[in-house]
C-alpha cells in the first residue's frame, strides 16, 4: 500500500470517465507527436531522395517542379530536351557526371525512367550510397530493364521476365500540353535483368531501361503516325527521335558531400539559358520545406490546441467527479492524511492520466506514422521511414504531463479544501 | 498555517485516553440557527467503554468530531493520552487523529474500490507502525473479526461484514481512543447486538478506549457507563440539528 495505489484505486473506481480522457489525452499526443516526426521524416526523405546530383536541367516550368518530376517522378515532365542541346550542355562543361534521363513511359503505374549506364555508376540514389543490386545486374543491352525494390516487392517479377511498357502513364498531366493517350508498346517486350537493393527514395519504384530503347519505342509511334508501318530499330532512329526530358549533373569535387565552388556560377549560368529549366535539387527541397511551412506550423497549432482541449477534459472529468471525491476525501482524511497530502495524491492522479495518455500517445503516434508510410508509398511514392523522433517524444510527453498536472490543480485545491465534517454525513 | 511535527505532549500510558475540560463549542446562527454545545469535564480512562446517548441533534456527533480533532473548541481543551489535541494545527493534527483516535461510523464509510485488505492498509499508510508489520496486522485483525474474504470489494461484502472491516481499521493503528458514531443505526437488532459485541470485544483485545454515540437505548444494555449529553452539558441548545 503505498499513496500511488490510493491513486490508482481512486482511477479505477472511475475507469470509465478515465479510460475516456486517458483515450482523449492519447490522441491529442499522438496526433502531435505524429505531425512532429512526420515533418522530419518527410523531410529527411526528400532529402535523402535528392542523391548526389549537383544540379538538375530539364525544360519544366519550374526548378521546383523540375525536382519533384526529374528525382520524385511526381509528373511526366513537360517538355523534352532536344539532342542539340543535350549535346552542347555536355560539351559546356567538364562535369564529374552527365546522366540524361527521359521519363514517360509506365509499366503497372509505375514510372519508367530511360537512361545511360552511367546512372547506376555514377549516380547515386543517396548522397554517398551506391546503387545495389539484390539480384541480377545493370542494363548493357537495349530492351533490358532493371527494377526498384518496390517495383519488384509488388510485382513478384523475377529476373528473366518479358514485360510491355505503357506510353504515356497513369499520372496525367495538369500543365495544359498534349495529353499523350496511353497505349502499351506491344512490339517491345523487356527483359528484367536486375533487381536493385532498396533506396528509401522514390527510385525504388521506378524502372530503368536504356535511352534507345525507349527512342526507339517512341520513334515507332513516330513511324506508325507517319503511315510507315515496320519495326523500328536503333538504325532508324532521327535526331529529332534523340530527346530526353532531363540531364543530372554532377560538378567535379574534392569531398563527395560539399557542394564545389564552382556550383554558384555553373547554375547562373544554365539559369540565364532561357530555354532549360536548372535547379539545384538540394536547394529546391529545402524551399519546398519553406513554402509548407507555415501550413505546417497551423497544423502543430491545432494539434497543440487539441491536447490543451484535452487538459480541459481532465479538469471536467476530475470536477465531475468531485462529489464522490469529496467522501473519499473525508475519510483519509479522518485515517490521518493532512491537506497537503491529499492536494498531492489529486494532483498525482491528473498527473497520472497525462502520462498515461502521453506514454499511449507515442503508441498512436507509431501506428499513425506507420499508416501514413503506408500512403505516401502507396499514393505519392515518397518513402518516409516510420521513425519516431525521441527527443519530440520526450517534449510532447512532458508537456502532456505538465498540462495535465496543470489541469489538476482546482481539483486538487478543491479537494485541500473540503471539509471533513460535512462530507461524512449521515453521522446521526 | 502553523504546523508542529510532534504531539506538544508525550502519550504517556499514565494520561486518561480522554479528557475533556470546559469545552464549548458554538457556530451560526447562520440560516439554520444557532448551535451551541458546552461541555465542562468528561474523563475516558485507557481501555474505558462508555455510552454516550441523546436525542438525535442534541450533538453527539459535533462531539465525536471536536474529539477528532475534526472540528475547533470555541474553548477549553481534549486531550488524548495526555495531547491536547485542540492545540495541534494542520498537518500534526491529520497525524495525530491518525495514530491515536479510531473511528467507526453509522455508514461504515469504506473506501469504495479498495479491498478489505486495503481499506485497513490504508490506515496504516498514515500510520507509525512499521511498514513491515502492515501487512500482517491487516491480516491477522480482519481474520480476528471474522472476515476471510479479504481481497473482496468493500462494496461486495455484506453489511455485517462492512461494519466489522471498518472496526478493524479503526483499530489497526492500535488507537489510544476509538469513537464510534452510531455503529449499529444501519443495523437490524440481531445484527446491532453482534456489532456491538465485536466492537467491544476488538477494542478490549487492543486495549483502546471506546466512545459510543447512539440515540438507540437498545445499547444501553452493553455498557457499565452511560452518559447522557444533555445532562453532562452545562448549556446545550440545538437550534439546528448537525
Amino acid at each position: 500500500m503505498s499513496d500511488l495505489t490510493i491513486v490508482f484505486r481512486s482511477l479505477a473506481v472511475r475507469r470509465f470517465s478515465t479510460a475516456v480522457v486517458v483515450a482523449l489525452v492519447a490522441i491529442s499526443a499522438g496526433l502531435l507527436l505524429a505531425i512532429l516526426s512526420l515533418r522530419t521524416a518527410g523531410e529527411r526523405a526528400f532529402e535523402r531522395g535528392t542523391g548526389n546530383a549537383h544540379l538538375l536541367v530539364s525544360r519544366d516550368g519550374s526548378p521546383l517542379v523540375s525536382v519533384l518530376n526529374g528525382l520524385f517522378y511526381a509528373n511526366p515532365p513537360k517538355a523534352p530536351i532536344e539532342a542539340a542541346k543535350l549535346k552542347e550542355l555536355r560539351e559546356s562543361f567538364p562535369w564529374a557526371m552527365f546522366v540524361p534521363t527521359a521519363i514517360g513511359d509506365s509499366y503497372r503505374n509505375f514510372p519508367v525512367i530511360a537512361t545511360t549506364p552511367e546512372f547506376f555508376t555514377k549516380f547515386e540514389p543517396v548522397l554517398g550510397e551506391p546503387w545495389k543490386f539484390a539480384e541480377g545486374r545493370a542494363f548493357d543491352k537495349n530492351f533490358e530493364v532493371v527494377i526498384g525494390s518496390t517495383v519488384a516487392r509488388e510485382t513478384r517479377m523475377p529476373i528473366g521476365s518479358k514485360i510491355v511498357f505503357t506510353h504515356g502513364s497513369h499520372m496525367s498531366r495538369e500543365d495544359g500540353g498534349p495529353k499523350i493517350e496511353p497505349h502499351v508498346h506491344e512490339e517491345y517486350a523487356f527483359t528484367v535483368v536486375g533487381i536493385l537493393e532498396p533506396t528509401g527514395a522514390p527510385h525504388d519504384r521506378a524502372l530503368f531501361c536504356s535511352l534507345e530503347s525507349s527512342w526507339v519505342m517512341h520513334a515507332h509511334d513516330r513511324f506508325e503516325r507517319e503511315g510507315k508501318h515496320k519495326l523500328v530499330t536503333v538504325e532508324d532512329l532521327e535526331e529529332q527521335d534523340r530527346v530526353v526530358t532531363g540531364i543530372l549533373m554532377r560538378l567535379p569535387s574534392r569531398e563527395a558531400s560539399s557542394a564545389p565552388p564552382a556550383l554558384v556560377s555553373q547554375y547562373d549560368r544554365l539559369r540565364r539559358d532561357p530555354s532549360i529549366t536548372a535547379a539545384i535539387p538540394a536547394n529546391e527541397v529545402q524551399r519546398l520545406f519553406g513554402i509548407v511551412a507555415s501550413l505546417d506550423v497551423l497544423f502543430i497549432a491545432m494539434a497543440a490546441a487539441t491536447l490543451v482541449s484535452s487538459a480541459v477534459a481532465i479538469l471536467l472529468s476530475m470536477l465531475n467527479s468531485m462529489g464522490e471525491r469529496r467522501r473519499q476525501v473525508a475519510i483519509l482524511r479522518v485515517l490521518g492524511a493532512s491537506r497537503a497530502r491529499i492536494f498531492w495524491l489529486v494532483l498525482t492522479e491528473s498527473t497520472l492520466v497525462g502520462l498515461v495518455g502521453a506514454v499511449a500517445g507515442v503508441a498512436i503516434c507509431i501506428v499513425v506514422l506507420f499508416a501514413a508510410t503506408q500512403w505516401m508509398l502507396g499514393a505519392h511514392g515518397i518513402v518516409i521511414a516510420p521513425q519516431l523522433d525521441p527527443r519530440s517524444a520526450v517534449i510532447v510527453a512532458m508537456g502532456t504531463t505538465v498540462l495535465a498536472a496543470i489541469a489538476g490543480i482546482v481539483p486538487s485545491v478543491l479537494a485541500y479544501r473540503t471539509s471533513v465534517a460535512r462530507n461524512l454525513r449521515p453521522l446521526g | 498555517m502553523r504546523y508542529s511535527l510532534r504531539p506538544m505532549q508525550p502519550n504517556a500510558q499514565t494520561h486518561p485516553a480522554l479528557e475533556i475540560e470546559r469545552l464549548s463549542f458554538a457556530y451560526g446562527p447562520g440560516d439554520r440557527g444557532g448551535f451551541e454545545l458546552a461541555l465542562p469535564s468528561l474523563t475516558l480512562g485507557r481501555g474505558e467503554e462508555m455510552l454516550l446517548v441523546g436525542k438525535s441533534g442534541c450533538g453527539k456527533s459535533t462531539l465525536l468530531q471536536l474529539v477528532s480533532g475534526l472540528l475547533d473548541p470555541t474553548s477549553g481543551s481534549i486531550r488524548i493520552g495526555g495531547t491536547d489535541i485542540a492545540a495541534l494545527r494542520g498537518a500534526a493534527r491529520d497525524r495525530f487523529r491518525g495514530r491515536h483516535i479510531g473511528m467507526v461510523f453509522q455508514t461504515f464509510n469504506l473506501l469504495q474500490g479498495f479491498s478489505a485488505r486495503e481499506n485497513v492498509l490504508v490506515a496504516l499508510l498514515m500510520s507509525d507502525v512499521p511498514k513491515s508489520d502492515w501487512a500482517a496486522r491487516a491480516e491477522s485483525l480482519l481474520r480476528s473479526l471474522g472476515i476471510e474474504q479479504l481481497d473482496a470489494r468493500a462494496e461486495e461484502l455484506s453489511v455485517g461484514q462492512q461494519q466489522r472491516v471498518a472496526i478493524a481499521r479503526a483499530l489497526a493503528c492500535r488507537p489510544t481512543l476509538v469513537l464510534a458514531d452510531e455503529p449499529t443505526a444501519s443495523l437490524d437488532p440481531e445484527n446491532a447486538v453482534n456489532a456491538i459485541r465485536v466492537l467491544r470485544d476488538a477494542c478490549r483485545e487492543q486495549g483502546a478506549a471506546l466512545l459510543v454515540v447512539s440515540h438507540d437505548p437498545a445499547l444501553e444494555s452493553h455498557f457499565a457507563r452511560i452518559e447522557r449529553l444533555a445532562s453532562l452539558s452545562a448549556h446545550a441548545t440545538a437550534g439546528a440539528a448537525r
